[in-house]
């Protein structure tokens, strides 16, 4: 049944109003009732509200919230006070996770397309398909015309059950997950910088900073929770300074001291000139350079003199004309940052998804590396993170193609052996080579030479970049899709949709932004058929034939239990964050070596118990994860976008988020007052733009790229560049991504979904 | 008897409608909103409409940090509160809810302007 939101919201509140004064539904749409005799239903006594600690289930932050459930269904939300991340505080969206738990798009039982419809199945049938389907294939084209394709949002025991499934049994490496869309260039840029993903600091440090960058990141809307701290910090200590890098004028403008207005894909010129501005005026700290630091053309390592000669070109007015941003304004920046006492660097998707993602993010470690503003309270280069266990289940858990559990990588033969040993299958059982990253799986998928594909927790046929490319390949592929949530872009095109447990249905731990792992309570019972994720890829490994190594698990602890082998003496040891401690704790930030360790605030420093005392004796940080302890500052070019603005394409189409939707709106689209904030879709542009191209407010208009064209409201408005326009890729009835570049970075294989060359017309 | 099950019948649609848009007494579901415009957000239409409001509002920490009207009205169609109620309050300030519980105060209102949320304005 296909109705449109409007109606779907008459209809939501018609269920609610009779289900206030307790009849059925007048529509005959009743939402499923929890099972009150179940495990999650014997938690509370009738009538009484019982709070449960859980973990927000949107972005990177990873806000305690409590959840509130009475007689085995969610009563509210409230914000954990106890929680050192928000302190009690919500966003908007967080606010009403309440009302996505009994969204009317729940999925309910499975789902097997028959004759090109979506029918009503078993269990047992969709799982003995699945299967069957995987090992025919499996057996007719190899393991490698398979694939799993998870999410950021999965809990690191569904994303590790994946792994040892795919990569470990099945036999193939095309594990990836969408991380690989938004986190992936912050991976290279630590690991190639500090040669160890994952930030120095925490949040903590926001609280001691007084000079905050912000590039690439609208915090306000897309992390409003860091975006509040950093407003208190400002108010408590008003000589605090905000600079931001963006080429908008965002709700996050409300607290900058300086705004660098770039043209898109051109701020590498602006971090090179302020690293250049910051030696050339004596704002470094030599003698961390001399005890931390190495530097690194990309390809050899090349002296101190070598990369001040390299930043020669790099001169303010040359940042200025690349950038588009006044070269006095530049210098101001540098000096701001490099006179400051202690500066955090926080940025996003801005700088990740870009063909140049991971060189900017190097040059951002860069000025913090030259002024030693690292690993002391208040200074850190920290990436902040789009989804809720991006950092946690997928970069920790090694839920990528080139990736293993415990920060291992799949070319090393130790790292491939080791892994193999706790998974119980013979040592040369994963394969040596690198799977597919994400955009050459749905390409494989687009050419028919990935035949099965296994999707969780995501929604790729409305995230992808250039979808009409991928589109057609998904829908002809066996394509299964375990949701929460249906109808999606994606489970409308799937073979086999199967209901998976939603948030506060399920046990698990979430790791976030500030290397946080937090545990989450199973408060409800999941409605209709739905099971949990891992629950399903255990019975698809049984009916695969590879039980014997999923069959002992008894619960989330229990693989849990089996992940922490994995952790243990390495950088991201988790050892010591078990449930019993995560269950009453908020959270723990790893390296947590043993049960009696609280955590660790700074990396690479005295604190950090996995330091190696001897070798770091004298220095003020000492980064193991490099062969000789120093992170490295690279000589980066400026490299520019895929695909600059041309005569025929005049316009940069940028895209990205606003505060009171998320991702592709399969959740916080189920929820009215959301809604009723920002109604429908809407391409931003600058008033001198709309009135060159006699384009007023409202009006229809058609934004065209090299990839499609789309009919959306113009929003004139004094917010992107001139030159620019920018969409929210949001809504499903307008679906962005079928404008934007597929192109990735050549180093971390993201898009650039920033950066894309696109006319305007009025439609 | 079909004339009984007619009365029935308009009595549970009564009750339906008079139960089902209301709220604890707050204002009808339609009073405030009648013709809601849905291709606009509440801002783009209150900033003109109510500009003192809107002003109070954009100043305030809940501005700041664009907390916005349905966190404490609603959707402002299909649920409408009139004034704000504590319940929406202690998603966020549950401590301070819990403070002024041992207090004679009733409601986080009673001291705190909805708008400006500044103290006894």
């Amino acid at each position: 049944m296909s109705i449109n939101r409007r109606e779907f919201l008459k209809r939501s509140a018609l269920v609610a109003a009779a289900a206030a004064i307790g009849v059925d539904s007048i529509l005959g749409n009743t939402i499923k009732t929890i099972d009150k005799t179940g495990e999650a239903g014997t938690l509370q006594t009738k009538g009484s509200v019982a709070w449960h600690k859980s973990v927000c289930r949107l972005c990177g932050v990873g806000c305690g919230v409590m959840l509130g459930v009475k007689d085995g269904k969610p009563f509210g939300i409230k914000g954990d006070s106890e929680n050192t991340i928000n302190k009690g505080l919500l966003c908007v969206k967080g606010f009403y996770l309440h009302k996505m738990i009994t969204a009317k798009n729940r999925l309910l039982y499975p789902m097997i397309r028959k004759n090109g419809k979506l029918e009503r199945a078993s269990w047992e049938e969709a799982l003995n398909l699945v299967a069957s389907k995987f090992k025919e294939i499996k057996e007719k084209h190899g393991p490698d015309a398979l694939a799993f394709y998870g999410s950021g949002q999965a809990e690191t025991e569904e994303t590790y059950i994946a792994n040892k499934l795919f990569k470990g049994h099945i036999g193939t490496n095309n594990v990836e997950g969408n991380p690989r869309l938004c986190m992936a260039s912050a991976v290279g840029g630590y690991t190639t910088t500090f040669g160890a993903d994952e930030p120095v600091g925490t949040y903590d440090d926001i609280d001691h900073s007084d000079l905050f960058l912000l590039i690439g990141s609208n915090t306000a809307e897309a992390h409003p929770v860091i975006y509040d701290r950093i407003v208190s910090r400002k108010k408590k200590n008003p000589a605090t300074k905000v600079i931001i890098i963006d080429p908008r004028k965002t709700p996050t403008n409300k607290i900058a001291d300086l705004h660098l207005q770039v043209i898109p894909g051109y701020d590498l010129a602006i971090m090179n000139a302020i690293a250049k501005i910051l030696i050339d005026e004596n704002l470094v700290d030599e003698q961390f350079i001399k005890e931390s630091v190495n530097f690194s053309d990309g390809t050899n390592p090349i002296t101190y003199d070598d990369y001040k000669k390299f930043l020669g070109k790099f001169t303010p007015e040359y940042a200025a004309e690349k950038s588009g941003v006044d070269a006095k304004d530049i210098i101001k920046a540098a000096r701001m940052f490099g006179e400051s006492q202690a500066a955090m660097t926080m940025w996003t998707m801005g700088v990740n998804q870009r063909v140049a993602g991971v060189f900017l993010n190097n040059l951002i470690h860069n000025i913090h590396l030259l002024t030693g503003k690292l690993g002391k309270p208040g200074s850190d280069s920290f990436s902040l993170t789009g989804q809720p266990n991006a950092c946690g289940g997928v970069r920790e858990g090694g839920g990528l193609s080139h990736l293993l559990p415990g920060h291992r990588v799949i070319a090393n033969e130790q790292h491939r052996k080791e892994i193999a040993a706790i998974w119980n299958v013979p040592p040369d059982a994963i394969k040596p080579e690198p799977g597919k990253h994400t955009m050459a799986m749905f390409d494989a998928v687009a050419k028919g030479e990935i035949k099965g594909i296994y999707i969780m927790c995501t929604n790729p046929a409305q995230s992808l970049p250039n979808l009409n490319k991928y589109l057609k390949g998904m829908e002809d592929a066996f394509m299964v899709v375990a949701e929460s949530f249906h109808p999606t872009e994606t489970s409308k095109l799937a073979h086999v949709v199967l209901p998976a447990s939603f948030w506060g249905e399920k046990e698990g731990v979430y790791g976030c932004t500030e290397r946080r792992s937090q545990h989450m309570v199973k408060a409800l019972n999941p409605p209709g058929e739905a099971k949990w994720d891992a629950d399903i890829l255990i019975e698809i490994a049984t009916r695969m034939g590879y039980g014997k190594n999923f069959e002992h698990y008894t619960s989330a602890e229990s693989i849990w239990n089996e992940y922490l082998k994995t952790t243990k003496g390495k950088d991201m040891d988790l050892t010591g964050a078990t449930y019993a401690r995560l269950r009453k704790l908020r959270g723990l930030t790893w390296p947590v070596p043993n049960e009696n360790h609280p955590g660790t605030w700074h990396r690479f420093t005295e604190g950090d118990p996995m330091l190696p005392k001897e070798k770091a004796a004298g220095k003020r940080m000492y980064f193991y994860t490099k062969p000789d302890g120093k992170a490295v500052v690279f000589a980066r070019p400026d490299k520019g976008p895929e695909e600059p603005v041309s005569a025929e394409y005049p316009y940069v189409l940028t895209t990205g988020r606003i505060l009171e939707q998320w991702h592709t709106m399969t959740m916080t689209g189920q929820v009215p007052e959301l809604l009723r904030a920002a109604p429908k879709p809407y391409a931003e542009i600058n008033p001198e733009d709309a009135k060159k191209l006699g384009v007023s407010n409202k009006e229809l208009i058609k934004v065209t790229t090299k990839r499609g064209s789309l009919k959306v409201e113009a929003r004139v408005i004094d917010r992107p560049r001139k030159g620019t326009i920018f969409m929210p890729f949001h809504w499903p009835e307008s679906l962005t991504n079928i404008l934007t570049i597929d192109a990735v970075d050549a180093g971390s294989k993201e898009p650039e979904f920033k950066i894309c060359a696109a006319k305007i017309e009025r439609a | 008897m079909l004339k009984k099950y007619f009365l029935i019948l308009s009595l549970i649609i009564g009750i339906l409608l008079v139960y089902g848009f209301t709220d604890s007494g707050q204002v009808k579901k339609g009073d405030k909103h009648p013709k809601v415009d849905w291709e606009i957000g509440c801002q783009e239409c209150h900033k003109d409409a109510t500009p003192e409001v809107y002003v109070k509002w954009e100043a305030s920490r809940h501005g700041e940090v664009n907390f916005g009207c349905y966190i404490c009205h609603g959707d402002g169609q299909e649920v409408f509160y009139k004034k704000g109620k504590d319940d929406r309050c202690e998603g966020c300030h549950s401590t301070q809810a819990e403070d002024m519980k041992k207090t004679k105060n009733k409601s986080c209102f009673n001291c705190h302007n909805g708008h400006s949320l500044k103290f006894h304005n």
